[in-house]
């Protein structure tokens, strides 16, 4: 049997040296069309409905914007989605910075499930999430004759509000850092022991520095989702007006009930949280590649 | 400061990664532990400073049990393989922080501190680089920024995890002078780990051979190189030339040829090791040995040539001096000056 070697390195040399040839002389007309279509795309999609936000927002002038807003009922929904996030983050901060910590440093039985666990709720349907809660605490749940008889408000109150978000938002912290420790592996803090610093000493000056960057990302996702949390919220709160509407709930109900410029007035602020984000996340991935870049062994 | 280390034993899951060493370390001694990657050595050296905990077996410092105390109060000095830097400190942070994170009662003052790690800047010749970050830095000074970082708590041990693994070859040969001039200089009771002959041989008073998480033999460089006490020391410690032999009734054959040489107690299917250097040449019939000369290179002093030995023609590699000129074709016949005959065909 003989065999014919076809691809000697020269013929794959010019087969390639061909190819990229060609991707350069793309007739202008194919890539005009491909650029073209993504714009459109992104115009139809993104940029229009964000100036139709702005532009009903203001739709009656400044001075009715700026009323709407400063409605009690407004108000109210503005403060209860600043409380809930704040604490949400907060507790995602430390959850998710424990659980980073347990998987990226340490082996032990069982860390794949909690790995799955961790990714639960972005699995699993808002709503479900929600009445996750409801079952639990909910009159008829597993926890609500107890509460109950005890005069504790758990349901269509703050506080499953605030569960219920830092349920949905729990994985952002995580997620972000798991792959971030497990690139840097545990010798920088095993030096630092071995120095004799203590493990809360170690933490703070060798773990923290290493991992502020993907923190501050982890945070900033965490805390838009958390602003913006429409569904989970929707099922534990109860709408009651001026108590329990958080921003995204109270644009809803506005809307329905045909007060368009409040409704965008609101949903104004939760566009300009999200420019915000965009912005602030850009500038973090430049530091988060920055900070990685040099490792040359 | 002595180490004593007794019946060791390590445990991944079903895996021995250690099995049952014992190691003493004189107060100021620099031992070179040995061995191919996977031996343990890494596990050893963690097991000493506190980092990793062993399933059974001992460790103790001047006498005294280590394994009651944490990294933390241990003392060591731990130079790791990828240097662990902290990579968002600088040079002179990195150096200061042993010595920052002090129990406030015997933590030293700013002045202190900075003095102090100027000298030992000093020591490593790196005082210049002290504002720059690890990434700046290239192999060989970081490795020597870990090792001024690790000396700054005056450990009472220092262990060096195969610390110039990762440079070239220019750059280890010095390293390796300067850190016996180092020990030389602060005689800190010392285990430098490497997978390298040449390097454990050259740097080390003493050299403990490990493989599959036994130790196969201490010595001094001499000692094992001379007097390999197993057939795997012998092969991983300098190049040799091996052949499968059998023994029988005090007789060692190669194949069928008998080779009128000493079988030094072993029996049974065995391995005949000679090094390349202890190969003599001579005419056809004076040597137990036959061959012929397949291709000769010279270097220096020496010529080597590949002799395909006659019978089944295999290959051996042999150094010899250049005042017997060796040809391609030539016929000759091998007498091995100093071997070894280890039984056992593993
Ligand atoms: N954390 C670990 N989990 C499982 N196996 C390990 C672990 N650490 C080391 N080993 C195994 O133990 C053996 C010895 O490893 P090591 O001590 O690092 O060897 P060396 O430093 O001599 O190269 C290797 O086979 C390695 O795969
Ligand atoms: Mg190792």
């Amino acid at each position: 049997m003989t065999i014919t070697i076809i691809n000697s390195p020269v013929t794959v040399e010019r087969a390639q040296s061909v190819a990229r040839q060609d991707l350069h002389t793309e007739p202008w007309l194919v890539r005009g069309i491909i650029i073209g279509v993504a714009v459109m795309f992104l115009t139809v999609f993104v940029v229009l409905p964000l100036i139709l936000v702005f532009s009903e927002a203001l739709s009656k002038g400044v001075g009715f914007y700026l009323a709407a807003l400063a409605d009690s009922e407004a108000l109210s929904a503005i403060w209860l989605t600043l409380i809930t996030a704040v604490i949400s983050v907060s507790l995602n901060l430390v959850f998710g910075v424990a659980a980073a910590w347990a998987v990226a440093k340490f082996e032990f039985r069982g860390k794949t499930l909690l790995v799955t666990l961790i990714d639960l709720p972005f699995s699993v349907s808002p709503v479900i999430s929600g009445l996750v809660f409801v079952l639990l605490f909910g009159a008829q749940g597993f926890f609500g004759p107890w509460l109950m008889s005890h005069g504790i408000n758990i349901l269509f109150a703050v506080p499953a509000i605030v569960l219920a978000t830092t349920f949905v938002t729990f994985p952002f912290v995580a997620r972000e850092l798991i792959p971030l420790m497990q690139e840097q592996g545990s010798q920088e803090e095993e030096a630092a022991i071995s120095l004799g610093a203590s493990g809360w000493r170690t933490f703070v000056v060798v773990t923290l520095p290493n991992i502020k960057w993907g923190l501050l990302y982890g945070v900033l996702l965490c805390n838009a989702r958390a602003m913006g949390e429409f569904g989970a919220v929707s099922v534990v709160s109860g709408h009651i007006r001026g108590e329990t509407n958080t921003m995204p709930l109270l644009v809803e109900i506005l809307y329905n009930e045909y007060q368009l410029v409040a409704s965008f007035a609101i949903a104004s602020l939760l566009a300009l949280l999200a420019l915000l984000t965009l912005i602030a996340k850009t500038i973090l991935e430049g530091q988060i590649e920055e900070g990685q870049l040099p490792r040359d062994d | 400061m002595t180490i004593e280390v007794r019946n060791i034993v390590k445990q991944y899951g079903a895996f021995k990664a250690l099995d049952n060493v014992d190691l003493r370390v004189a107060d100021g001694e620099l031992l070179a532990l040995l061995g191919p990657s996977g031996s343990g050595k890494t596990s050893l050296l963690r097991i000493i400073a506190g980092l990793d905990w062993p399933d059974a077996g001992e460790v103790s410092f001047d006498g005294e049990n280590a394994l009651a105390r944490g990294a933390g109060e241990r003392h060591v000095g731990f130079v790791f393989q990828h240097y662990a830097l902290f990579r968002h400190m600088s040079v002179f942070e990195n150096v200061a922080f042993g010595l920052r994170v002090q129990p406030r009662a015997v933590r030293k003052s700013e002045a202190q501190i900075r003095a102090r790690v100027k000298e030992l800047l000093d020591l490593v010749q790196l005082d210049w680089l002290a504002n720059r970050y690890p990434s700046q830095l290239s192999g060989g000074q970081r490795q020597r920024i870990a090792l001024a970082r690790a000396l700054a708590i005056e450990p009472r041990i220092l262990l060096l995890d195969e610390p110039f693994g990762a440079l070239d070859a220019k750059v280890r040969k010095e390293l390796r002078q300067w850190l016996r001039t180092l020990h030389e200089e602060i005689h800190v009771t010392s285990i430098f780990v490497t997978h390298d002959q040449e390097e454990a041989l050259e740097v080390a008073n003493r050299v403990v051979v490990m493989d599959k998480g036994k130790i196969e033999q201490i010595g001094t460089p001499g000692d094992v190189y001379d007097n390999p006490a197993t057939a795997f020391v012998h092969s991983f410690i300098g190049e040799s030339i091996v052949l499968p032999v059998d023994v029988s009734g005090g007789q060692v054959k190669l194949g069928h040829r008998p080779l009128n040489i000493d079988a030094g107690g072993a029996v049974g299917p065995s391995k005949l090791f000679v090094r390349r250097h202890d190969m003599q040449i001579g005419p056809v019939g004076e040597g137990a040995l036959e061959g012929t000369v397949r291709r000769v290179r010279t270097f220096g002093p020496i010529q080597r040539a590949d002799i395909a030995l006659s019978g089944d023609d295999t290959l051996v590699e042999i150094d010899a001096p250049r005042d017997r000129p060796l040809t391609a074709g030539d016929a000759i016949s091998l007498q091995p000056r100093r071997y070894r005959i280890f039984a056992g065909q593993e």
